[in-house]
């Protein structure tokens, strides 16, 4: 009643108008200077979407995304896919993976043809492209990119093996050079800034200019995979001495583009190198002639002017871009997948309406495998073939891949994925599938029937995000189905190494990603040699597959490695060190004007390929 | 009034040193060894012990706090573990690019506001107070998350009248900033119009405002002169303790359209582990906050001389 009058007295005292031409003053002052674009407005500016060109402009234009910031453009110290997107389109390496062929072939990039191998089996010779320039930068005489020569691949490789420059991917090549190792060694003596050229490396053998060869330790087929990777890009010596640390942020390579515009948290812009030395390729794979991706065939490279990246790091605002046009092509992440894509009866993938009209989508099998590894050291999962054997049994793959990757993983029935050679499809290897009778008959054997008397389980997860909880409750629940209980130690990633180096750990999950596409960088994972702290985590030791492991180590493709890789491949399934083996799917979106497109997964995101046909939409309709 | 405010200065030095202390143990005991994610698993004991002596983690953890004390008075945090910029040339940019995030939207966002709480405020109890009361309340129990994806679907993706996302320097920047302006708009004004009518509410039940129209003043005079200045205070409290975040922006506008401010630089910093600019940054909005505490109670005596420091 109080509240009531007081109401009534107050409207009494305060003029309406008063307050309503106060309260609107201060609405018009704010709209008026904060105003709503027009036509004309916000999509006419130059912004890091980077989606708008001039009218008129002849230039062709391909709008990326990147999804991080990169954290170093020195192609030696370069650890995150964000810098690698960079680095392979500023740099070259001296082979790379033909484009369009698969399985993944080597082919030359900064050499006039591959390396020919010598009579003693482990010596190549090389001979590199002529008139092969660096870009202009001012750490060059007069500002002009001088001419690639071996000194610079020398150069390159020495600062690679230096141990003061880089500690993290030297064992890709370790071991495979003469004398490498041992100038490794040295230079962890000397510090920074060596003199590369006052040391020499018994295994790299000048020529003159244009022409080196390199001395393997052994006759080696998988010694020149190195040669292709990133970190091996070529540099010069005088931007590293220029730059110093920044040379993390001043790439100069020979590459098919140079940074034109440079902003970590921004837009990268890419220029075109005009004098670029590579053209497209002749040949593909099976129905890549139909799909018109040879119809530049021989034709100069690169095809696109400009490239624009600017920095979108959530894929919600960069999908709705995408779909406008303003980016050209785009991964598909799980949340975007299940809206847009799907798999039919016979396990193909489609885009769903209206998108299957709009757009373009590769599928590519991925070069990594997924799986989960009992510590063979450990005494009650180590002595237990039987336990091994029933949990293997009782996880179910096909459902994980269902329900935890929207469809997008392929079961491994062995370590090695699908596109590489010497896969299950090669070696003619069935995958066991999940038997749940069968798997508590074999609890049984283990002296756990129906779980009885077995201890709990411990599954270590290398970060505690949403998907590795996930992951893990369906492990929980299918092995609760025959009696096995497990529990998840969730931790951070140092933690998660520490505990593989230590041994202290019964099951974990991890997987392995291709250095290089051949089925040896898989089977290694099992060799014992390899026992942490190299890769072979499962500290598996089994002398039968060491011996086919060695036997198929350096061979070329052929029938009889196929035959052990299959015997390994036998065995890993029998003695069960490791279980829930997949594949990944990689899944990506892009415009119907970008010509060119195919998945590579050797050589990531090459633009140099790609070409902007007729019919870019306007970005602003 | 001088005396006050070295007082309260120095109240702050043992708040600032409090919570620095508490960041470095946090960091120290929990976080993960930032040589060893740096240069990964395979670095060689030289390469980590190298890396621990050039970021100074090899020396004794009192001496590392001390390090640190130093950094906290110079302004200098040292380098990024992650892409070795210096932190102090990042929090500059970022904090810049926030503020032209955020500011605009604060001041614009605190008149319009506090000019629609008086006008419900004054029609309290009216269809219009009911209705209004009901729109802010719902829009206040919205998720900001869910403001800026529905924002940015609608009136970016579907109607094109902003861009999607991207950010520019200088005047090109505007059209970018404007779909964020706008949505900080929308999400502050539900919390504040609330706030700011409860405080009008107050003050017209006063006496001193039926005294003033006893007086024959006018309603604008009355409204301006005399609730307006009596307002202030809650209002003032309100606005101050915000200024910190306009500095760190508006984490998932950031985020979102891809604005490169210190609210993104600071998630950022969390995904990768990038603990220097997450320790800088924990040791500035405290030290942020304890200074606009400070200005508020200067304010208070500023708009209301009934208030004495001392």
């Amino acid at each position: 009643m109080k509240s009531l009058a007081l109401k009534r007295r107050t409207s009494a005292y305060l003029e309406p108008r008063a307050v309503l031409a106060t309260s609107a003053m201060a609405l018009v002052l704010c709209l008026g200077l904060t105003g709503c674009g027009g036509e004309d407005g916000p999509d006419s500016g130059e912004g890091t979407a980077g989606t708008q060109s001039a009218p008129g402009d002849a230039r062709s234009v391909f709008y990326g995304r990147r999804a991080s910031a990169h954290k170093n453009l020195d192609p030696v110290k370069q650890f995150d896919q964000a810098s690698s997107e960079i680095i392979m389109n500023v740099y070259d390496t001296i082979l790379t993976y033909h484009y369009l062929n698969r399985p993944y072939e080597l082919m030359p990039l900064l050499l006039e043809e591959m390396p020919e191998k010598q009579a003693d089996g482990v010596t190549y010779s090389f001979t590199l492209k002529r008139g092969v320039h660096f870009s202009d930068d001012a750490c060059f005489a007069g500002g002009v990119g001088r001419e690639l020569t071996v000194d610079d691949v020398f150069y390159t490789l020495k600062r690679f093996a230096d141990a003061n420059v880089n500690s993290k991917s030297y064992m890709l090549i370790a071991g495979f050079v003469v004398g490498l190792d041992e100038f490794r060694e040295k230079t962890r003596g000397l510090g920074q800034g060596i003199d590369y050229a006052a040391h020499d490396v018994a295994g790299l053998i000048r020529i003159d200019d244009y022409n080196f060869q390199i001395r393997f330790t052994s006759d080696n087929p998988l010694a020149l995979y190195p040669l292709a990777a990133q970190v091996l890009s070529i540099v010069p010596v005088e931007a590293v001495d220029k730059y110093g640390v920044d040379f993390a942020n001043h790439p100069v390579g020979t590459g098919p583009y140079t940074i034109k515009e440079y902003s970590r948290r921004g837009t990268i812009v890419l220029a075109k190198n005009p004098n670029y030395h590579e053209r497209y390729p002749t040949s593909g794979a099976d129905g890549d002639e139909e799909m018109g991706l040879l119809a530049d065939a021989g034709k100069q490279l690169p095809f696109i002017d400009e490239i624009r990246m600017p920095l979108i790091e959530e894929s919600q605002p960069a999908m709705l871009q995408f779909r406008k046009g303003q980016i050209d092509w785009i991964g598909i992440d799980k949340d975007n997948f299940t809206k847009m894509a799907y798999r039919d009866e016979s396990g193909a993938f489609h885009l769903k309406a209206p998108f299957d009209e709009q757009f373009g989508m590769y599928v590519e099998p991925g070069l990594g495998t997924e799986f989960l590894g009992f510590n063979m050291d450990d005494k009650l999962l180590g002595n237990n073939k039987a336990l091994r054997q029933a949990i293997a049994l009782a996880l179910d793959v096909e459902e994980y891949i269902k329900i935890l990757l929207n469809d997008r993983g392929l079961p491994l029935a062995t370590v090695v994925p699908h596109p590489i050679a010497g896969s299950e499809r090669d070696i003619g290897f069935e995958r066991r599938g999940v038997d749940i009778e069968a798997a508590r008959q074999k609890l049984v054997e283990a002296g756990y029937p129906g779980g009885e008397g077995l201890p709990e389980l411990v599954i270590e997860y290398r970060a505690s995000t949403k998907d590795a909880r996930q992951a893990f409750e369906f492990i929980r629940y299918e092995l609760a189905s025959i009696g096995i209980r497990v529990k998840a130690n969730f931790q951070t990633f140092s933690a998660f190494l520490k505990r593989i180096e230590t041994g202290n750990f019964q099951i974990l999950t991890f997987g392995w990603a291709a250095d290089f596409p051949d089925a040896e960088n898989f089977y290694q994972l099992l060799y014992s040699k390899n026992r942490t702290p190299g890769p072979n985590h499962a500290n598996f030791d089994n002398a039968e597959y060491d011996k086919h492991y060695l036997a198929s180590r350096f061979m070329v493709n052929s029938t009889e490695r196929y035959d052990h890789f299959r015997r390994m491949s036998e065995i890993v399934q029998e003695e069960v060190p490791i279980v829930l083996r997949y594949g990944t799917l990689r899944f990506g979106l892009y415009q119907h004007w970008i010509g060119n497109m195919k998945r590579n997964i050797m050589i990531g995101k090459p633009y140099k390929y790609l070409r902007v046909t007729e019919g870019r939409k306007d970005p602003s309709t | 009034m001088l005396q006050y405010v070295i007082r309260r200065l120095l109240h702050m030095i043992p708040i600032v040193i409090g919570v620095a202390l508490l960041v470095f143990l946090l960091f120290t005991s929990v976080g993960e060894d930032p040589a060893l994610v740096a240069l990964g698993q395979h670095a060689t004991p030289e390469a980590l012990a190298d890396l621990r002596a050039e970021w100074g983690l090899d020396k004794a953890l009192p001496l590392q706090f001390i390090d640190f004390l130093g950094q906290i008075i110079s302004f200098d945090y040292g380098r990024s573990f992650n892409t070795n910029e210096k932190l102090s040339d990042i929090f500059g940019a970022g904090a810049l690019i926030s503020l032209s995030l955020t500011v605009l939207p604060y001041f614009f966002g605190a008149l319009t506001n506090i000019a629609i709480a008086m006008l419900i405020a004054f029609y309290r109890g009216s269809l219009l107070d009911r209705v209004s009361t009901a729109l802010f309340v719902a829009g206040m129990s919205i998720s900001y998350l869910v403001y800026i994806i529905a924002f940015q679907y609608v009136l970016a993706f579907e109607f094109g009248w902003f861009p999607i996302n991207g950010y520019a320097t200088g005047w090109d920047g505007v059209p970018y900033l404007l779909l964020p302006w706008i949505i900080i708009l929308v999400v502050t004004a539900g919390p504040e119009i609330r706030v700011y009518r409860t405080v009008f509410l107050d003050e017209t039940k006063a006496d001193y405002v039926r005294t003033a129209f006893a007086k024959g003043l006018g309603s604008g005079r009355v409204l301006f002169k005399h609730i307006l200045k009596n307002a202030m205070i809650p209002i003032l409290t309100n606005m101050v303790i915000g200024i910190p975040f306009l500095i760190l922006g508006a984490f998932l506008l950031e985020r979102f359209f891809s604005i490169p401010g210190l609210g993104d630089i600071l998630i950022t910093a969390i995904n990768t582990g990038d603990f220097p600019i997450i320790k800088g940054l924990s040791v500035l909005i405290a030290i942020a906050y304890s200074f606009f505490n400070l200005l508020t109670d200067l304010l208070y005596a500023f708009v209301d001389p009934r208030v004495q420091l001392s």
